[in-house]
């Protein structure tokens, strides 16, 4: 990390574990607040990230239920558990499992992009669907939470670094 | 001995030589077992063209209509940025922005850079502006997410068919090719640029099929 110092400072273990603290909190937000209003010729309803993907099950539609439940309930969540359970083996200094954790974490790493799912079906539907009275899509405030917290839960990915996990095993 | 010259494991940071990779063939890091790199069957110069065909891409991506929805008679016609420009006006700026850096901007940033990066991998350049971005370009493949926008669309689409009609417009189509493109792109990475000088130093990476 010779070319970006500041990036240097920025993986460590405590900023991780900050940066995945507060991705917790801002979740809370995320999921009470409702992130989308829809009006439909006069009828009005608002969603939360849960109620929405509901709907979409009730509506018959399993299978975007499911994609959409996966990307924006499991994945935030799994990625923090995930996260905070590596920052307890890297503190505990145990490298009995590394290759598993460091497999773990390239999991984890791969799998938090999709969150971002919801932000953009959001930012999609209230540009697409605005017929003036007859039906309006409008973004509220819990995408904003929400959208925190996936970068939050992003940047703490990125600055726990993995080859703490390899620390106390001897370097070949 | 020039350390600069050896690839370190993105994840654990286990130092190797780069070695030629047959097409088909991995290379796997001796110690985390991660892959670091796959040699690609579709020859040497995969990475440069698909990065180049994405940029392409990209252009009518942008200015091309999206998605068309009708309603009672009413047509709405989308573009890439429409739903930036929705929330911008809803006042929601920051997300606005992150919508924009995450499917458009940074995907065609990482683009240009892989297309700089191997075309002077290709004409045999070397220096630490190269090096420089190619740490660049492991920053931006966290946050260039054009596929994930556009699996978006397509649950949108088939949440908004039971409401309205809609057409899906050519734009979304070079969309579409430019998130494949960049996908590939960035898979074809190989050692001969990710990692412009051989050495003497580090241990093999580990090949395998």
């Amino acid at each position: 990390m010779k070319n970006f110092p500041i990036l240097a400072r920025f993986k460590n273990p405590s900023t991780a574990a900050a940066l995945a603290l507060t991705a917790a909190i801002m979740l809370v937000p995320a999921n009470l607040l409702p992130v989308l209003s829809t009006e439909t010729s006069g009828h009005n309803r608002s969603d939360t990230i849960f109620s929405g993907t509901v709907e979409l099950w009730r509506q018959g539609l399993w299978v975007l239920a499911i994609i959409v439940f996966t990307a924006s309930i499991i994945i935030p969540v799994l990625k923090l558990v995930g996260l905070g359970w590596l920052l307890l083996n890297a503190r505990r200094g145990a490298a009995v499992d590394s290759r598993r954790l460091t497999r773990i974490y390239a999991v984890l790493d791969f799998i938090g992009r999709w969150s971002m799912l919801d932000v953009f079906l959001a930012a999609f539907l209230t540009g697409l669907v605005q017929f003036g009275e007859f039906s309006t899509v409008v973004a509220r405030g819990g995408i904003v939470a929400f959208a925190a917290a996936v970068v939050l839960t992003v940047l703490a990915t990125r600055a726990f670094d993995p080859r703490i996990l390899w620390r106390t095993a001897s370097p070949s | 001995m020039d350390s600069q010259a050896r690839l370190a494991c993105h994840l654990c940071g286990q130092e190797h030589r780069p070695i030629h990779l047959e097409p088909g063939e991995k290379a796997v890091c001796v110690r985390c077992e991660a892959v670091l790199a796959q040699g690609t069957r579709l020859g040497p110069d995969t990475a440069l063209v698909f990065s180049i065909t994405g940029l392409i891409f990209s252009l009518p991506a942008a200015l091309l209509p999206f998605i068309s929805a009708g309603k009672l008679g009413d047509e709405r016609i989308s573009f890439l940025f429409t739903g930036v420009w929705s929330l911008w006006d809803g006042g929601m700026g920051p997300l606005a922005f992150l919508v924009f850096l995450c499917g458009g901007l940074l995907p065609f940033a990482l683009l240009a850079t892989l297309a700089v990066l191997h075309a002077s991998s290709r004409l045999g350049w070397q220096n630490d502006d190269l090096r420089f971005l190619f740490r660049v370009a492991r920053v931006l493949q966290h946050w260039a997410i054009p596929e994930v926008q556009v699996l978006a669309i397509l649950v949108a689409l088939m949440k908004l068919g039971s409401l309205v009609e809609v057409t899906i417009g050519p734009g979304f189509w070079c969309y579409c090719a430019m998130a494949l493109s960049l996908l590939i792109a960035q898979h074809s990475f190989d050692f001969d640029s990710a990692n412009q000088v051989p050495s003497t130093n580090g241990s093999d990476a580990a090949a395998s099929h």
